[in-house]
């Protein structure tokens, strides 16, 4: 499960992450030109980059390992916390569902009125933003599992996807089940940090990893089941 | 620096939730049936993730 489930959370994560980041790039691109656009994405990427290899230097670095399990995991909980409890909502009509449509028609609407420099940071800081909780997985599930390797390699997988895509269709990829993926995601990395926290605390999983499948099985079903319950509050409140 | 912080910890409401969840699992922890806490925390967490979808 660790290095499936590490490479798979990332892959997801990552590819709604890279395909927002896309949206922004395409919408720059259209006041400034690909290449420049492109090269203020690439930037930002070679940021993350750097912030990838120094992370998990540091994180790699601390002595006592069931403590830096346990700062992970915290991270985790609070990561996952925000995407399930995201998904929930959006999944019962409680918050409207991201629309990549609306968020290029918007970007467009903006970069247009912006010179050279502020179009070029739009598209640098999107890709920043988007890119830092990639890298806030790929740091997260890889150091302490020794998979960063794999997750990084997961979360350019996910990269050269929606950069393929999105170059053949030059526009945005709004049909990507975004909701689905965080709802997944959430799920993942709340089992991942859940099984993390206690274990660096003391506590001994029956079954030992084997529990982590069935701590993500049970966000996951339990956050579906929760949803239903929020529907009736999403049609009392339209 | 706002986005960096919301992005790394999530809102207030998100870290105090959390935190809420994780301090009750550490109590179950010290309690004479520490076993529960297997149980405990990812229940919590459940809750506090519907929590967060309904504000």
């Amino acid at each position: 499960m660790p290095e499936f489930g590490v490479m798979l959370a990332t892959f997801l994560g990552a590819s709604v992450e890279w395909v927002e980041a896309f949206t922004i790039v395409l919408a720059v691109s259209l006041s400034i030109g690909w290449p420049r656009a492109v090269t203020a994405s690439a930037a930002a990427l070679a940021l993350l980059a750097v912030m990838t290899i120094a992370g998990t230097a540091v994180l790699a670095a601390i002595p006592n390992l069931v403590w830096a399990q346990g700062v992970i995991g915290v991270f985790l909980i609070f990561f996952g916390l925000r995407w399930l409890g995201k998904a929930m909502a959006r999944s019962a009509g409680l918050k409207a569902l991201h629309d990549e449509a609306a968020e290029f028609a918007t970007l467009r609407a903006n970069t247009q009125k912006a010179d050279f420099r502020a179009a070029w940071s739009i598209a640098f800081n999107g890709t920043l933003l988007e890119g830092l909780e990639v890298w806030l997985i790929v740091v997260a599930l890889g150091v302490h599992t020794h998979h960063t390797k794999s997750a990084a390699a997961a979360a350019l997988a996910a990269l050269v996807m929606v950069g393929v895509v999105g170059a053949a269709l030059r526009r945005p990829l709004a049909r990507v089940p975004e909701n689905a993926i965080k709802f997944i995601v959430g799920a993942v990395l709340l089992a991942f940090g859940t099984f993390w926290v206690l274990e660096a605390l003391g506590y001994a999983w029956p079954f030992g990893e084997a529990a982590l499948p069935v701590l993500a099985g049970f966000y996951l079903l339990g956050g579906l089941l929760l949803t239903i319950l929020l529907k009736p509050g999403a049609a009392a409140r339209s | 620096m706002k986005a960096l912080f919301k992005t790394l910890f999530g809102s207030t409401r998100t870290m105090a939730v959390g935190a809420l969840a994780l301090a009750l699992a550490i109590l179950v922890l010290r309690s004479p049936a520490p076993f529960l806490a297997g149980i405990i925390l990812p229940v919590c967490l459940l809750c506090s993730a519907f929590h967060l979808a309904r504000h």
